[in-house]
């Protein structure tokens, strides 16, 4: 019986909040061949959402979903993805997913659920309490108006302490397509908030006691667990320290392996050294510092230790604490997140991007923190803030807003580089209130729609790093070249593929690289060294497949493709090899159905494509390769003019990015006029029903291919 | 001495050597000689008057393929087990106390193998933990020798002061890749 | 209470080591030289005659130290714990306790300064179990005597054929350390994994380690005040020891 796997929970939860319904269904049965995760929610996306549903339609679904690997001790799982029609995506929104790690989706998975759906639109504001098999949907009229710290305490008081609540907060309810949701203080999934407040649903929150069955023989399991951290590295899978340990033969100066003897977590009480050797598995935690790494030295003695979601040693959100900023701007002393979270407020500030910037970075880094993930506001990977900057520093502002307004905002304080102009500036984003306030919460294209600025003005900006549908790049070429490029131009919002860029920046040598590259991907070609950059080859395009299959697996197992994939490792004796089935066998030994690497590959692929039949279906045009695969001028550009191709640019060349993209196609076994698949393309991944569908649309390419 | 005793002898080598490099420290066969008298191995060494302990050792030393000789600047043989102290961090502990040598070499092998200029900053912290003033004075002495004149520094647009070889990276490549070193936090 | 054994006691215990079997059996104490409090029970036992229940469990060899300061809320103690005891993750089951910390610590959202775990001073306060002295709560709480001493380490273990789940050892723990396997339908508890616990080797920050048992009842409050009575069959024993004011001691 189908039931009876290991992994998955079994059941998907639906509520539906315009008629109180609450229903489950069999995971195994319905969701199997696309794992979970971003798979689950494409596929209920494509069944159950017909094209040209709006983000804010009560007819929109959001799926929050985890996958099979969630909740067990395979390191780095613990990722809720959640699809829906994405409401940033610009000119027309079309299916993207948020990420978000913390507690949640363990705690989804004991309570019994691979997934939510929540459906339709509630008459008033509600919460969903889901407790085991008990499911109920609760009023929340007490809590609209609330940010999300104090949502999450009334709620867990009313829940018991060790529940997991998800919400949204000012941002979310005012429906602000820049709104995120937030579990567990800091892990939030960006665009889905506004999503949420447009269902009335202020919060979900979980409770679970039941478990997750390891289906495989305990002991292999318990091996495998231990083969996987003695291959884990640091944050992002940077397998090399930063600095040269007597263990290592390798060190990088940018390694996010930044923990090393004589540092401590200076606010920790009493403060924690970090002794010992760095490379032992009972360190691991000490390994990561995101805050030391981002904004410097100086952040250590902040530093009271690191957090992060269930069951991942390596804890990228770092939790500081900062005396000072409660004095000078009225906040909390504590906050804690990652990447571009935790440098949420410094990024708005020219002056406070040289460097790691240090104290003044960090103070604004804390405001930043403490408004953006209370309110629930979303950054858009940093572009918030470049637009921002953009808009003020190229006078946008000043001719388009009224006067009035203009006058109303302290932009002495933005000049000063002062974190209290965060304290205007947010809340009226997450209130949308004023133009600007409601411009910048609908996302960079509303900049475009409502001041009538062209969209080229950004992207043939390198500075705005823009690069379509209203989203950044995202590890682009300045990264990987055109591996880079081809990953950028897939998805409908910011590419969120970290598969190449932990492999290049990984630490380790190139001739280490390409040798691993030759193993895995067929060629020491399959990448360059950064800013030296070679023409395109197929070798690149198939490990921007790899990558990006990678990507959708991660997404649909639970398992964070910040940290993998994990094909390379610190273990000199391995030749810094990872393993690259590493997924394969660990699902297998979950579910106790055997899945090898290329047949786990096939429905990463399967999951991807399926993302793309979405955005077929949802455009109306078949022909992707010009209508959505595009680059942005500035790539193929350089501030001093240098050519293509020399030592030192990451100028892309028009023409070999179409070969690229002709190879990218071919690997991934679609039409490459169009970049679409054909139906056999559709029904050699079991996906013959979408072919089908898209065929009697006229959405496949002509040759049927 | 039985020919039984040299797999002990050997196994007891082997053991001095990686107590050593556990503690991050090379060592010469004369100090290998003091490790197995401490052990009760001085017996097993003095059977043969004629012959340096030293010698003994050292020929036994270069059988053992799990531990690595490393040709110090002193010009003697010492030795390390590279599984728990790298090649990389030897060099580092062979050098010191010789800076321009230690930071030139260190600069030279990050723009050939990786490749990629350094940070200044690198050179501050362990295991090099070299002050300002003995960086700059290092530099100085670089400057004066023809020895040094690969070694080239380049500034980023921010300030920093990022340091490379010119036999292994040119300028605006190096310029480049400080550059976006720099840079990195910026793009997470 | 211990401290006067009458010689004969010691010559009467170092007699009954031959019956060890059979006290084994019955799970009562096992003899070791050093366990003066055990050297009286077996004079209670022998007074009692061979069905009396004998609720005084020798010392525990180790336990678990949790450093709260080190502590990250990854939860892979707990993982360990039950993936690799029980084949299944499940933080509920878990013999060490931290989930329900990670959130406010163990006063709950309360609120306010004082307010621990990852929204409130970050602080994770891990539950482990005390590995008690005599009387053991949980032990003692048991009417089936099902909670015995592990021979090789000493750890209070549940022993699932005798344990009937009434889930009064949960209630006896005023550190809330009991946990109930709903699928068994047994308690279960710490059983420091025969002497390498799967907790300390998983934590990835150091903060757990396995070290010579000493007693942690008297560190720090407890969670609650436990419900920990003794059966009626058992209390004859306790009043052996335990003598009502004005009575003379147990001859």
């Amino acid at each position: 019986m189908a039931a009876s796997r290991g992994g998955f929970a079994g059941k998907v939860l639906r509520v539906d909040l315009s008629t109180g319904k609450i229903g489950v269904q069999d995971t195994i049965e319905r969701y199997e061949a696309v794992l979970g995760g971003a798979g689950l929610g494409y596929r209920v996306l494509w069944d159950e959402v017909p094209a040209g549903t709006g983000p804010f339609d009560a007819a929109n679904k959001l799926v929050f979903a985890a996958g099979a690997l969630v909740g067990t001790s395979v390191p780095c799982n613990g990722r809720t993805t959640i699809t829906t029609i994405f409401p940033t995506c610009w000119p027309r929104p079309l299916v993207g997913s948020g990420h978000m790690g913390g507690h949640f989706a363990a705690k989804l998975k004991y309570a019994g659920y691979d997934a939510l759906i929540v459906e339709g639109k509630a008459d008033r504001p509600v919460w969903l309490m889901i407790r085991d098999a008990k499911v109920e949907i609760r009023d929340a009229g007490h809590l609209w108006g609330s940010g999300i710290r104090r949502t999450t305490l009334e709620l867990s008081q009313e829940m018991g302490p060790d529940c997991v609540v998800a919400a949204i907060g000012q941002a979310g309810e005012s429906q602000a397509p820049m709104g995120m949701v937030i579990n567990s203080v800091s892990h939030s999934a960006g665009g889905v908030g506004g999503v949420m407040g447009a269902k009335n649903l202020k919060a979900v929150a979980v409770q679970g006691s039941g478990a997750v069955r390891i289906a495989g023989d305990k002991a292999e399991w318990e091996k495998l667990v231990k083969f996987h951290l003695s291959i884990l590295g640091a944050n992002n899978q940077h397998v090399v320290p930063s600095f040269p340990t007597p263990q290592a033969e390798y060190y990088n100066p940018a390694s996010r392996w930044v923990g090393q003897p004589g540092r401590r977590w200076g606010a920790a009480k009493p403060p924690v050294e970090l002794t010992g050797d760095i490379h032992d598995l009972s360190r691991i935690v000490y390994r990561t510092n995101s805050a030391a790494f981002f904004l410097g030295e100086e952040a250590w003695k902040y530093t009271v230790r690191g957090n992060g979601c269930t069951a991942c040693p390596i804890r990228c959100h770092t939790m500081l604490r900062v005396p000072s900023v409660t004095v000078k701007y009225g906040i909390p002393d504590m906050a804690q997140n990652t990447c571009i979270a935790l440098q949420f407020g410094r990024m708005f500030f020219k002056g406070l991007m040289a460097g790691k910037g240090g104290e003044a970075a960090i103070e604004a880094c804390m405001v930043g923190m403490h408004l953006a993930d209370d309110m629930g506001v979303w950054s858009n990977y940093g572009q918030l803030q470049r637009d921002l900057r953009k808009l003020y520093e190229g006078g946008y502002l000043k001719a388009r807003l009224g006067s009035k307004e203009y006058a109303s905002i302290p932009w002495d304080k933005y000049d000063r580089n002062d974190p209290a102009f965060l304290l205007d500036l947010v809340p009226r984003i997450a209130n949308r209130q004023g133009e600007l306030g409601d411009v910048l919460s609908r996302g960079t294209g509303a900049i475009f729609d409502t001041w009538s600025i062209p969209e080229s003005d950004w992207a043939d900006d390198h500075s705005t790093t823009y690069w379509k549908m209203g989203h950044p790049k995202h590890h682009a070429n300045e990264d990987d070249g055109q591996c880079g490029v081809i990953i950028n131009t897939q998805y409908n919002r910011d590419a969120q593929c970290h598969s190449h860029t932990n492999f290049v920046r990984n630490g380790l040598p190139l001739a280490v690289q390409k040798k691993l590259a030759t193993d895995i991907w067929g060629s020491p070609d399959a990448l360059d060294a950064p800013g030296d950059y070679t023409p395109a080859n197929p070798y690149k395009a198939r490990r921007a497949k790899w990558s990006l299959m990678r990507k959708e697996l991660h997404d649909a197992l639970g398992v964070c493709n910040w940290m993998g994939p994990w094909v390379a490792s610190p273990r000199w004796e391995r030749g810094y090899a990872g393993d690259d089935s590493l997924e394969s066998k660990f699902l297998s030994l979950a579910t106790g159905r055997p899945m090898d690497r290329e047949e786990l590959d096939r429905a990463g692929e399967r999951i991807f494509t399926l993302h793309r039949a979405l955005t077929i279906r949802d455009m109306g045009q078949v022909d992707m390769r010009a209508g959505h695969d595009t680059v942005p001028p500035w790539v193929f550009e350089d501030a001093k003019g240098a050519a293509p191709f020399t030592k030192g640019t990451i100028r892309m060349d028009r023409a070999d990015i179409g070969r690229a993209m002709d190879f990218f196609y071919e690997a991934m076994g679609w039409d490459t006029a169009t970049g679409a698949p054909g139906k056999a393309r559709y029904a050699a991944l079991g996906l013959a029903d979408v072919g089908e569908g898209l065929a009697a649309a006229g959405l496949v390419p002509q040759d049927g291919k | 001495m039985s020919a039984g005793d040299a797999p002990d002898l050997g196994k007891a080598i082997v053991e001095a050597v990686r107590e050593a490099s556990a503690e991050a420290r090379l060592v010469g066969a004369d100090e290998v000689v003091e490790r197995l008298r401490a052990r009760g191995f001085g017996e097993c060494l003095d059977t043969e008057p004629e012959v340096d302990p030293c010698r003994r050792v050292e020929a036994l030393l270069s059988g053992l393929p799990e531990i690595a000789s490393l040709a110090s600047l002193s010009g003697r043989a010492v030795y390390h087990d590279p599984a728990l102290l790298s090649r990389t961090y030897a060099r580092i502990l062979d050098r010191k106390g010789v800076t321009a040598l230690l930071m030139a070499e260190e600069i030279r092998a990050n723009s050939r193998d990786y490749p990629r200029p350094v940070p200044v900053e690198l050179f501050e912290a362990p295991p090099f933990d070299l002050a300002p003033e003995a960086i700059e004075a290092a530099f100085k002495a670089m400057a004066a020798s023809e020895e040094f004149r690969d070694i080239a520094f380049t500034t980023t647009s921010q300030g920093t002061v990022y340091l490379f070889s010119s036999l292994h990276l040119e300028r605006d490549y190096a310029t480049f890749l400080a550059e976006q070193d720099e840079t990195f936090s910026m793009n997470p | 209470m211990i401290r006067d054994v009458p010689s004969e006691w010691i010559e009467r215990a170092a007699q009954a080591s031959g019956l060890e079997a059979e006290l084994s059996r019955r799970g009562f104490l096992k003899l070791s030289v050093c366990a003066l409090s055990g050297l009286a029970l077996l004079g209670l036992g022998d007074a009692f005659g061979a069905n009396a229940p004998l609720v005084i469990l020798d010392n525990a060899k180790g336990v678990i130290l949790a450093d709260p300061t080190r502590c990250v809320g990854c939860q892979r103690c707990e993982l360990a714990c039950t993936e690799f005891n029980d084949g299944r993750a499940q933080p509920s089951l878990s013999r060490i306790k931290i989930a329900r910390a990670v959130n406010f610590g163990p006063g709950g959202p309360t609120g306010g300064d004082a307010m621990h775990g990852d929204w409130g001073d970050g602080l994770i306060v891990q539950g482990v179990c005390r590995q008690c002295p005599h009387p053991v709560p949980c032990a003692t709480a048991c009417p089936q005597n099902a909670i015995k001493d592990d021979p090789q380490t000493g750890a209070r273990v549940v022993d699932p054929a005798a344990c009937v789940g009434c889930r009064l050892c949960q209630r006896a723990c005023p550190w809330d350390m009991l946990s109930f396997d709903e699928q068994a339908g047994v308690a279960t508890k710490c059983f420091l994994c025969h002497g390498r616990p799967k907790c300390v080797e998983a934590c990835p920050a150091a903060a757990l380690r396995y070290v010579p048992w000493r007693d942690l009842t008297r560190d720090g409050g407890m969670l609650r005040s436990g419900l920990s009575a003794p059966s009626p069959e058992n209390a004859k024993a306790c009043l052996d020891c335990h003598v009502p004011a004005g009575k003379t001691a147990v001859k």
